[in-house]
């Protein structure tokens, strides 16, 4: 009888003690840019979450010792769980509660579309850097703004260049069964296809799969390939890497093939998958050996805060935040000059590279793709190909 | 073609040495106490990660991982059975104890994504990449390694079950157990230590698991559906049904993967499993009833 | 029998709630929540009449969930079919798919049929994943619309944007099947159903007819957990094959036992508080899901036969003070 009486009181003051620890709120005195983050923070997808709070965190950070034309920022964080109906409900929760004036988020594209129709008509813009999906933008709505290159104009970047520069014929596409990963293979098939190479198999497989040796032992049997396209996240990519070398495939195995891979993986992927990853060429989106100003203090910052290199994830975050205050600084004030201000951003300079919106409110410049090919060393060079 | 459906062989029977290993241990409870424990998949996962920070302490020693994960895997069994299934046992509703379960792997798994992160480890043994080639197959020494001892654990499980007076007295727990109390076997002290074994071989799979697998707290989900499959395939129960079935569902990964595409596989298993069910709803393996002993 | 015991004064003040609810919370945070809650209870009672009444242990319902929700869905976008007609077939395709798996269940008992179950909705699962030509899988279906207005002559058409009279409809939904279950419980199929769980040999000495009766209440649980799905659809806008993975089916189990299997009102109560204490416990941030999933083990361990057992308890203390020391 006791037992279960205190096990109900005890629900009941985890639930009211809850309000206590969460209030963020500092700066209740002062003007105030309220940023709503939608990020994934619990599962699977919590992997782009936490490595996001990190960048946001150090971005406020720098902005709040002296705040941006008398504003300072806030930012409450929402998990939308990388999945359709938590995000909704994580998103009307910030629109009613926090009521910001502009958010960040989603990183899954499944995620992001869903809340895009919520946030215009709530009419709060939206600034997203990790969803890749074309539909995020095409056609879009005049409240959301991507600053990552999207799948169609990275997807025919790599394809080109793998068919122009590499002289690459043939092809196996390797993906995760997502959105994400089956919109960016498909555009790669389509372009290499045009230009006149030719796909010997498109691999799809799910998140849980485990076990990589059997698609490299499959891969290692499709005869002489020149370049595997990889669309998957940092996990099972040192997977694919490694079984790929082992089975005697890609140069870091002693085989012919070079493993081509978007800004899916974070530096640092070569240490982690050792020399299986030799000869690997990537798109990048953040190089942190780039020698720009805005990169270094960015990087020295970040190693000081946290002890560690920054990934794409923390960069992006970081980008995103100094965007919305390059926008306050020219003006904006609240969710509609955010927006407005947003629109007419022209070459501002990020951590990732510099952002110019088109009329759907896709990031045009790319200056964000880099190449990177990994050196027996496993460090990296720049292939300046674009 | 034939090094390579030799080789997706090779392949399977690794994967399918994993499974089994994870698949044991939900034989071995629901043999002896008719119950599923859901949370068996993150005693693997806390077995892989025991195993991954062990070895990196000790520069390397990748035994002393697997030693470690199997003993912290038996803490585990004990405390499971101690908070979950010793108090829910005589209440008489098979589905309490699934939804405790339920329940306490929640909570497992977000602790850990709390205390460690959601970025995949990459728990490289020293045998990782040494690759064993032979007339055109390939097999890293890591892989071999986990044949090795699945074999060795499944022989030693073995001579426990036939040989020891413990390992009869859980048997007899698992045909019987009211003529099994009657026999002087304490039947509380014998699903203790069927919890303890199984969770044992949880933690050590999930050592065995961790190089292989993508090494997050959500790692053990990945495998245990198709443990279930396997443990259903195998006959509910049935140690020997387990091992093959373990086998069956390896080699239907890799040779799916080859001739089909990797989306297919979950559904050539679980196809699989429906038609066992339809057809021998016993499992594959006809189950040996043996004399109480 | 008094008035505050009969069962009429109870589905009074239930229609009132309903009525009420979303007067009391008027932002659209609380009834977004709100209609998840309704669909949850519609998932949990469905779940309940196969599972708490006849008996069989079901893991298959986020199948049937998915079912309707992308049975509908394709019918509305891809044939152009009106949302009611579509509605009506989403339900008839679940509890066809329910009829379907309740083949096994003639054949099989406790956790065999729930593995079976279980299989069925991970085939389920990776069909909706793996066959993009027909349900786009991974890349998903966007900007599904909400039902269409309802026109009463003379009156407003009411417009299901509206996330109140969205909650009405799904709220009302749910209730009416509460009704329909809670009649059928009652008559003599009810107590059929209640032979059969608990001795089918018997149950069959009388001239039961077991088997006919188990595939009736699986249709009937799959039927409504297909209308669950309809109305996902239309209230999230968005379909991906992940809402529907076999997690979905545990989340509904646990809503049952949390609430109390074999009663009606038990896994309404569980489906409310397993919906609302996530978002209660969204202030806590990382620790929320631990807090949550240490929840359902307490529950289950202290309160085996769920809200409804403590509810009852609490009223018998209340009635009669019950003796010091008395505790199991």
């Amino acid at each position: 009888m006791t037992k279960w009486l205190y096990c109900a009181l005890l629900m009941v003051a985890s639930i009211f003690g809850a309000p206590a620890v969460s209030t963020t709120s500092a700066f209740a005195a002062d003007k105030t840019i309220k940023i709503g983050a939608l990020f994934p923070i619990s599962g699977p997808g919590s992997y782009f979450g936490t490595q996001d709070k990190q960048g946001v965190e150090l971005a406020l950070e720098q902005l709040n010792k002296a705040g941006v034309n008398g504003y300072k920022f806030e930012v409450k964080y929402e998990d939308s769980a990388c999945s359709p109906l938590p995000a909704t409900q994580a998103t009307k929760r910030l629109i009613e509660q926090f009521k910001p004036d502009v958010a960040i988020g989603e990183e899954c594209s499944d995620a992001t579309l869903a809340i895009m129709p919520i946030m215009a008509r709530a009419k709060i813009p939206l600034l997203n850097a990790g969803s890749s999906s074309i539909k995020i933008t095409e056609p879009g709505n005049p409240w959301t703004f991507r600053i990552m290159p999207n799948e169609v104009m990275q997807g025919i970047d790599i394809a080109n260049n793998a068919y122009k520069r590499l002289n690459a014929r043939t092809a196996v596409i390797l993906h995760e069964n997502t959105n994400a990963g089956i919109g960016n293979a498909k555009v790669f098939a389509d372009t290499f296809t045009k230009d006149g190479g030719k796909i010997l198999a498109d691999i799809g497989f799910g998140r849980d799969v485990n076990d990589f040796t059997s698609i490299a032992t499959r891969v290692a049997g499709l005869g002489q390939i020149d370049v595997i396209p990889t669309y998957t996240l940092e996990g099972q990519g040192l997977k694919i890497t490694q079984a790929l070398a082992q089975a005697g495939v890609v140069k870091g195995g002693g085989g012919h093939a070079i493993q081509l891979g978007t800004i899916w993986l974070p530096f640092g992927f070569e240490q982690k998958a050792g020399k299986a990853a030799l000869g690997y060429i990537r798109i990048v989106q953040f190089d942190p050996t780039d020698q720009r100003e805005v990169v270094r203090k960015f990087v020295d910052a970040f190693k000081a805060k946290y002890n560690q290199s920054p990934t794409h994830l923390n960069a992006h975050a970081y980008d995103q935040i100094m965007l919305i205050a390059d926008v306050v600084k020219r003006g904006g004030k609240d969710a509609q000059s955010i927006r407005d201000g947003l629109a007419a951003t022209k070459n501002f300079v990020g951590v990732t590279g510099s952002v110019e919106f088109d009329k759907h409110n896709q990031n045009v410049k790319m200056d964000t793709v880099h190449y990177m090919e990994t050196k027996p060393d496993l460090s990296w060079t720049a292939l300046k190909w674009n | 073609m034939l090094t390579v459906v030799l080789q997706q062989g090779i392949n399977g029977i690794v994967v399918g040495s994993l499974y089994v290993l994870v698949a044991l241990g939900l034989t071995l409870i629901y043999g002896v106490l008719v119950q599923i424990n859901f949370a068996h998949a993150d005693i693997v996962t806390v077995g892989a990660f025991v195993a991954y920070f062990v070895t990196h302490w000790l520069s390397g020693n990748y035994f002393a991982g697997i030693a470690a994960a199997l003993a912290v895997g038996a803490v585990f069994g004990w405390l499971m059975n101690a908070a979950i299934f010793a108090p829910l046992r005589d209440r008489g509703n098979e589905l309490l104890p699934l939804i405790a379960t339920i329940g306490v792997s929640i909570m497992l798994q977000n602790a850990m994504l709390v205390l460690l992160g959601p970025i995949p480890y990459a728990f490289n043994t020293p045998y990782s990449n040494e690759v064993i080639r032979l007339g055109g197959t390939f097999l890293t020494v890591q892989n071999a390694l986990i044949i090795i001892v699945s074999t060795i654990t499944i022989v030693l499980l073995y001579a426990f079950m036939k040989f020891t007076f413990l390992g009869k007295a859980l048997r007899a727990v698992s045909q019987d157990r009211e003529t099994a109390g009657l026999m002087g076997i304490n039947p509380n002290y014998v699903i203790m230590l069927t919890f303890v074994i199984a969770s044992a071989l949880a933690g050590m799979g999930g050592a065995m698991l961790g190089p292989v697998l993508v090494l997050t707290p959500f790692a053990g989900t990945s495998v245990i559906v198709k443990a279930f499959a396997i443990v259903i395939i195998g006959g509910f129960g049935n140690v020997e049904g387990t091992i093959i079935a373990g086998l069956i569902v390896g080699l239907i990964e890799s040779y799916t993967t080859q001739f089909l595409d990797p989306g297919w596989i979950d559904i050539v298993v679980f196809a699989l499993l429906l038609l066992t069910l339809a057809v021998r709803p016993t499992g594959l393996v006809a189950e040996r009833r043996e004399e109480n002993v | 029998m008094s008035i505050v015991t009969s069962r009429r004064f109870w589905l009074v003040v239930a229609a009132i709630v309903i009525g009420l609810l979303p007067a009391i919370f008027t932002d659209s945070y609380w009834r977004t929540n709100l209609i998840v809650c309704a669909i949850n209870v519609l998932l949990a009672i469905g779940l309940d009449f196969v599972l708490g009444y006849a008996g069989q242990l079901n893991l298959g319902q986020s199948a049937f969930y998915g079912i309707g929700a992308y049975a509908s869905t394709l019918l509305i976008t891809q044939v152009g079919v009106p949302f009611w007609v579509a509605f009506v077939a989403g339900v008839l395709l679940a509890g066809v798919a329910g009829v379907f798996l309740s083949v096994f269940a003639v054949r099989l008992r406790g956790h065999y049929l729930a593995i079976a179950s279980l299989g069925f909705a991970v085939i389920t699962y990776q069909v909706l994943l793996n066959w993009i030509s027909l349900t786009q899988g991974p890349l998903g279906i966007y900007g599904i619309a909400p039902p269409p207005p309802f026109a009463i002559p003379g009156l407003p058409p009411i417009e299901f944007s509206n996330l109140a009279s969205l909650f009405y409809l799904t709220a009302g939904f749910a209730f009416l099947v509460y009704l329909l279950l809670d009649q059928l419980v009652r008559s003599p199929v009810g107590e059929t159903l209640t032979a059969i769980r608990e001795d089918e040999v018997s149950a069959a000495s009388l001239g039961v007819n077991g088997q006919k009766w188990k595939v009736f209440a699986f249709a009937v649980s799959s039927a409504v957990a297909g209308a669950g799905g309809c109305f996902y659809a239309s209230f999230v806008g968005t379909l991906v094959p992940d809402a529907f993975f076999i997690t979905e089916s545990f989340s509904i189990l646990a809503m049952v036992i949390v609430g109390g299997m074999g009663t009606l009102i038990g896994p309404v109560l569980g489906a409310i508080l397993l919906t609302v204490l996530p978002e209660l416990l969204r202030g806590i941030g990382d620790l929320r899901l631990i807090v949550y999933g240490v929840s359902v083990t307490l529950v289950v361990l202290f309160m085996p036969g769920g809200l409804v057992q403590a509810a009852r308890l609490v009223a018998a203390r209340v009635r009669r003070p019950a003796k010091v020391g008395r505790d199991p």
